[in-house]
């Protein structure tokens, strides 16, 4: 199984047909921009939206960050037309329920590449889960192509909606779907996309201290994706998905004393009340990576952004 | 939900507003009145049905066929069957459902079923369970036999059954069957609460993804109702979402804020869910209303 190195911890989704928000995604800071076909675009600017998507992404990526498409659930051969050029790193798909859809992606992405000269199976599939059905059928899909690398959702709108609920409550309406998707992923070796609860009684989209909050309890619950809607995310994504400069310390303590340990032969310590153990060094030693992935992530994006400087936009 | 042998609940039910009425011969008849309640069950359909509730029948899983074949009349709207343990139980039921009808004159398939689940393996082969017959209308936790099934001693505290729950209505959802129940700890330990406390846990509910829920006391129902009722509040803002979402499309986006919230397609979508509801809601309680005040008259 192939590690998971992707960097996919801030990320805005906006209406392809906004020039406003496309011409400044690459200022945002993100990690990824996922340009909307969908949700956010009018049922009469569909076709006029996909055949916005060639230029915009190199756009949207000069900034360092990667372009993903999220396509129609119902308009699945045209999108892919108009939207898998080169520099395209993922297809969203929105409101998947059956393994055969994915596949049926994969075939016209396949394809599609083949034609257009890129390399193949560049092309990542997020198959977004949004309804009961796509709970109960989570696995299947996310097994349904090996494009399908981040896997998650049983969340949102959509997700309330299919189950006849109002959104904004104080407690976790989503606690059994998104432990299906987590599973799933976790079981096929895929990183899962879901997040704890952590209340949102108001329906904020931009509200920074919440999003440093949800993406912080995220990672310290082994999870490493992020996204949202408003510029005022963004920040407090990439911050609370990054480990912090004591947590990589101490993560270093615990892998030298382990060494120690590994020369006396014992196999585990108790050091000023923390365990440490082969389980505490595999932790440590995760955190140290993902660490670094995000540190070369970073430089590679103020790199970007200084590039674009240095020659004018 | 009422005992069948209770003759003043099971007389006076009709009157309590509510949408459903389950006529009990199950676990709230002593096993020495089982024969007489089953003589009760057409007399007590008919009763029910007064105010203009659905009426059903819980039966004893042992007492299957004689249970069903008491309490198909005219009125009757299905069977909870409960302690549903494989989709051959659910076939089983279905059948005899099918012959009842036949012998009453009433027409193929119009029957329901309300599925009980009270173990694991239930909720484990949830989806089978439901997918066995169409006659499946709802499907519900009984949470106390569960409970017991698992070795669970009850406590408000801590909530046992957050996966089972969870499973269930997604299951039930997905296949189109609407999951009802309640949230904790009504569902081990039922109690009755104050109003307001009882708007909160049936709202609650609803925000789990319920559809409905079992009242076993008719001072719950109106909470109830109220709780899986669209609010005036509910219905004014998502008319004015409704607004706001056309006069963007107008302008050529469809993803506008409003009321610190994103609006986008699904919002709009469940705008329309919320309204559609509401007049729902409005017209059956007008048709319990008259059908009360016809019966009272």
């Amino acid at each position: 199984m192939a590690e998971h190195t992707a960097v996919h911890r801030s990320g805005l989704t906006m209406p392809v047909v906004t020039p406003r928000f496309i011409d400044n995604a690459w200022r945002r800071g993100c990690d990824f921009i996922n340009m909307d076909l969908e949700d956010s675009v009018p049922q009469n600017l569909k076709g006029y939206a996909r055949t916005l998507i060639k230029d915009a992404i190199a756009n949207v990526t000069k900034g360092g960050a990667e372009a993903f498409t999220r396509i129609n659930h119902d308009l699945v051969l045209a999108d892919l037309e108009g939207i898998v050029w080169p520099g395209l790193a993922k297809v969203n798909y929105p409101k998947a329920e059956y393994a055969e859809e994915i596949q049926t992606l994969d075939t016209i992405i396949s394809r599609l590449e083949r034609e257009r000269g890129i390399r193949p199976g560049t092309v990542e599939i997020g198959a977004n889960i949004e309804t009961s059905v796509g709970v109960a059928n989570a696995y299947d899909i996310a097994a349904a192509s090996p494009r399908v690398r981040e896997f998650g959702g049983a969340g949102g709108y959509d997700m309330s909606r299919d189950l006849g609920m109002e959104m904004f409550v104080g407690f976790d309406q989503f606690v059994y779907g998104k432990g299906e998707v987590e599973l799933a992923a976790r079981a096929l070796g895929l990183e899962p996309h879901t997040a704890p609860f952590t209340a949102n009684t108001t329906g904020s989209v931009g509200d920074p201290d919440r999003a440093f909050r949800e993406a912080e309890a995220a990672r310290k619950c082994g999870f490493r994706v992020g996204g949202g809607l408003h510029p005022n995310v963004v920040e407090p994504q990439t911050k609370g998905f990054t480990p912090t400069q004591e947590e990589v310390d101490e993560a270093h303590q615990i892998l030298e004393r382990y060494r120690e340990l590994e020369v006396s032969g014992e196999t585990w310590a108790d050091i000023d009340g923390e365990i440490v153990d082969r389980y505490e060094a595999a932790r440590a030693r995760k955190l140290i990576d993902w660490s670094e992935l995000c540190a070369q992530r970073d430089q590679e994006k103020a790199e970007a952004v200084a590039r674009v400087e240095r020659l004018g936009e | 939900m009422v005992p069948v042998t209770n003759d003043r609940f099971a007389q006076g039910a009709w009157r309590h507003g509510a949408d459903a009425i389950t006529l009990d011969l199950e676990d709230g008849v002593t096993p020495a009145l089982k024969a007489g309640a089953r003589e009760l069950a057409k007399d007590a359909v008919a009763v029910a049905g007064k105010g203009a509730a659905e009426v059903f029948v819980r039966v004893n899983k042992e007492f299957l066929v004689a249970d069903i074949e008491a309490s198909v009349w005219p009125g009757l709207a299905g069977i909870m069957l409960p302690k549903v343990e494989s989709p051959e139980d659910v076939i089983e039921a279905s059948e005899v459902l099918s012959s009842a009808e036949r012998q009453r004159g009433i027409e193929p398939g119009t029957l329901s079923l309300i599925l009980l689940l009270e173990s694991a393996n239930a909720v484990f082969r949830v989806r089978e369970i439901i997918a066995a017959s169409e006659r499946v209308s709802q499907v519900g936790l009984d949470e106390s036999d569960l409970s017991a099934s698992l070795g669970i001693s009850a406590s408000a505290e801590y909530d046992p059954h957050v996966y089972a729950r969870g499973r269930m209505v997604i299951e039930a959802t997905a296949a189109g069957v609407q999951p009802i129940g309640i949230a904790h700890p009504m569902g081990t330990l039922p109690s009755l609460l104050p109003d307001e406390d009882m708007l909160k846990i049936a709202t609650d509910s609803k925000n789990l993804g319920f559809k409905g829920i079992v009242c076993p006391h008719p001072s719950w129902i109106a909470s109830v109702n109220t709780a899986f009722t669209p609010t005036e509040e509910q219905v004014d803002f998502y008319n004015q979402v409704r607004d706001v979402f056309a006069q963007a499309i107008a302008a050529g986006t469809a993803a506008v804020p409003f009321a610190g919230r994103m609006i986008d397609v699904p919002v709009d979508e469940w705008a329309k869910v919320v309204i559609a509801t509401s007049t729902a809601c409005r017209l059956r309680d007008a048709e319990k209303q008259s059908a009360l005040e016809a019966a009272s008259a």
